[in-house]
């Protein structure tokens, strides 16, 4: 499903990713796991097209994203991807179902008139049922971080990644989302690349990469 | 869910800034429709009008003023001219005219004027070049034209701001402004009109004046000076017996008016100087104006004057470069609407920044969100548009009142034409201009480092 080879970006005058190899497979979970500023979440946003590599090769459902042109990159994301992100990232104006049917909005994959039933639907599966036509500042975080993962799952993708989804969670919600999170993918067989820095969160996935020595620091 | 309606929300979301600058642009935009409106509106209610005769005669002086006086009854009349050169009009050697009226103006109520003229001009219709229609502003609506001298015959709205009605009796006022009682130099009490007829509504400055025979003018007019002169005499008389020349006038008065009156009416139209305010002209063809213009100047003490022509140069002369200006400043507030929908836009991209950073992550592309700006920039600016409109027209619609009170021009609000249509899609272009250097900026954002320096 992932593959990355010899992937490089730079990042500052003195500071380069690089990851030599890395691959998922198809539905497989996987935890990038590392302190803060060691590169999971450049190697998230390279896999998920919104950062471009200098140079290697990242192929992400048999696509290799590299040489996408920027339409090309909107369309894959949208069509392919999911997104979690640690602030959630819900659009401030939308209701909660507004926001989930936004996520279908701007791919071609689920067809204009099952975007409400598919939002609903989804809502109702992460506990939402009540909160369709709440905006989101009337929402408990936990809440939010649930819509947000309707949200990402609402195109049918083939890859869902989250960057930090407990990160602004208390420990119980955190435990909530998680549990959410993983009996969902697993539901839908969609492929799962997780980043977190808190071991404990990471361990709850089948698989765990280390990202600790993804970012070289050139000291002459 | 449309761009339109995602554009929409932002837009929802900060509604109090969204409200101000609409309100901005519908103001500008009001101003700029008020002053269209009322421009082509009036200017073509005053060519409608002028239209009704090709050719005023009357005393020389400003031919505009005679226009307006006779024609609009706005401004004071340049004079008089004796009722012969109305005579030598109607002999008519080389056949040009059609119809011609004389009027004589001089007394008003409560400030509508009172037009002397002959019941010949009740008759008198006319094409409108704009829609091709016949005009016939002389309709009687209730009671009858009159046919004796002091019976009136009121336009719609004077019997509508008077309360005037069939068979009640008034009171002239010498000139053409109220004045109170107390303050009148001449007092026509003693010879009272009737109202015998009231007109239907023209929508035209017809409907503002009260018309009566020549001769009512005339003999309000002669008995006026008589009085005064009696008045005069009397006062010179007082010191030696004024209580039996106060008896003498009023015997006179009571026993000898109507007869009296009677031999005056049949002199003063056949006397050559009895004196009348205008003639006014309708030419067999409306290409013999300039030729028949020539030939009253030629051979009269008279002038003549084309009410087209004339209110063509005020509108060309004094009332474009004023109707320049207001519109200059409406264009102007609209560059500064424009400039606040820029910086509102403009500040709105800049926090909304993780937003779009999200949409992109979603899968739009950076088109959709240049277009999803942009289309907030056109709401802004096509509400504003409508806004404005509507202020303008209803600003228009109150001021269709006086118009219709002060001027008898009835003027049509809430309508759209071509230069309000072109202001409005000068407007919407400045809108949208406004909105492409946040688009831009919404457009060129760098999603992953929009978002991670939002997480």
């Amino acid at each position: 499903m992932v593959q990355l080879e010899a992937c490089n970006r730079k990042l500052g005058p003195s500071v380069t990713f690089h990851c030599e190899s890395f691959s998922v497979e198809p539905g497989e979970h996987v935890a990038l796991w590392g302190p803060s500023g060691c590169g999971k979440s450049t190697m998230l946003n390279l896999i998920s097209g919104l950062l471009r590599a200098d140079s290697g090769k990242i192929v992400v459902d048999g696509i290799e994203i590299q040489d996408l042109k920027e339409g090309d990159l909107d369309r894959f994301r949208g069509e392919r991807l999911g997104f979690i992100f640690q602030t959630f990232n819900l659009l401030a104006p939308f209701t909660a179902l507004q926001n989930v049917m936004l996520g279908m909005r701007f791919s071609d994959t689920i067809p204009g008139r099952d975007w409400k039933s598919r939002a609903t639907e989804l809502l109702e599966r992460v506990g939402l049922k009540h909160r369709l036509h709440s905006k989101p500042a009337t929402m408990s975080v936990g809440e939010q971080q649930r819509i947000a993962i309707a949200r990402a799952l609402a195109n049918k993708p083939k890859l869902i990644v989250a960057d930090e989804p407990t990160g602004s969670l208390d420990p119980n919600n955190s435990e909530g989302v998680m549990n959410l999170l993983i009996e969902i993918c697993q539901e839908s067989k969609v492929t799962m690349l997780l980043v977190t820095h808190e071991r404990s969160i990471a361990e709850r996935l089948p698989r765990l990469f280390d990202c600790t020595s993804l970012i070289q620091e050139d000291l002459t | 869910m449309s761009l339109w309606f995602i554009a929409w929300s932002y837009l929802w979301n900060r509604k109090f800034t969204t409200f101000l600058t609409i309100f901005s642009v519908a103001l500008a935009v009001g101003l700029i429709s008020a002053v269209l409106t009322l421009r082509d509106e009036t200017r073509k209610r005053f060519e409608e009008e002028a239209q009704a005769f090709d050719i005023v005669v009357g005393a020389k002086g400003s031919p505009l003023q005679m226009v307006l006086s006779s024609v609009y009854f706005m401004d004071q009349p340049t004079g008089n001219i004796d009722i012969a050169i109305y005579h030598d009009i109607l002999e008519d050697p080389d056949d040009y005219i059609e119809a011609a009226y004389p009027i004589n103006m001089g007394d008003s109520y409560r400030g509508f004027r009172i037009i002397g003229t002959l019941p010949e001009l009740f008759n008198h219709t006319w094409t409108s070049r704009f829609d091709q229609e016949p005009r016939h502003p002389f309709i009687i609506d209730d009671g009858r034209f009159f046919n004796e001298d002091f019976e009136a015959v009121l336009g719609s709205l004077v019997a509508q701001q008077t309360g005037l009605k069939v068979g009640d009796k008034f009171i002239s006022t010498h000139g053409f402004f109220e004045i109170p009682t107390e303050l009148q130099e001449h007092d026509h009490s003693d010879m009272p009109y009737t109202v015998v007829g009231i007109m239907e509504a023209s929508n035209s400055p017809f409907d503002r004046a009260i018309y009566s025979s020549l001769e009512s003018v005339w003999l309000a007019h002669s008995h006026e000076h008589d009085h005064d002169h009696e008045l005069e005499h009397e006062h010179h008389d007082h010191d030696h017996d004024h209580d039996h020349n106060h008896h003498d006038h009023d015997y006179d008065h009571d026993h000898d008016h109507d007869h009296e009156l009677q031999n005056q009416n049949d002199d003063v139209y056949a006397n050559p100087e009895s004196e009348i305010t205008a003639i006014l002209v309708q030419l067999q063809s409306p290409g013999y104006r300039w030729q028949y213009k020539q030939y009253i100047l030629e051979n009269t003490i008279a002038m003549a004057a084309v009410p087209i022509e004339e209110i063509n140069k005020l509108y060309n002369q004094f009332l474009s470069p004023v109707q320049t200006v207001l519109l200059a400043v409406g264009y102007l507030v609209v560059a500064i609407s424009a400039l606040s929908i820029l910086i509102g836009l403009y500040l709105s991209i800049l926090q909304r920044k993780r937003d779009l950073a999200i949409m992109r992550a979603l899968g739009a592309s950076s088109y959709e969100i240049f277009g999803a700006v942009l289309i907030e920039a056109l709401w802004v600016t096509l509400l504003g548009i409508a806004g404005g409109w509507f202020i303008g027209n209803a600003c228009t619609y109150v001021l269709s009142f006086y118009l219709a009170r002060e001027y008898g021009l009835v003027i049509t609000s809430f309508g759209l034409n071509q230069g309000e249509l072109t202001a409005f899609a000068t407007v919407a272009f400045m809108g949208m201009l406004a909105g492409i250097l946040p688009a831009y900026q919404a457009y060129d954002c760098d999603v992953a480092r929009d978002l991670s320096s939002l997480q």
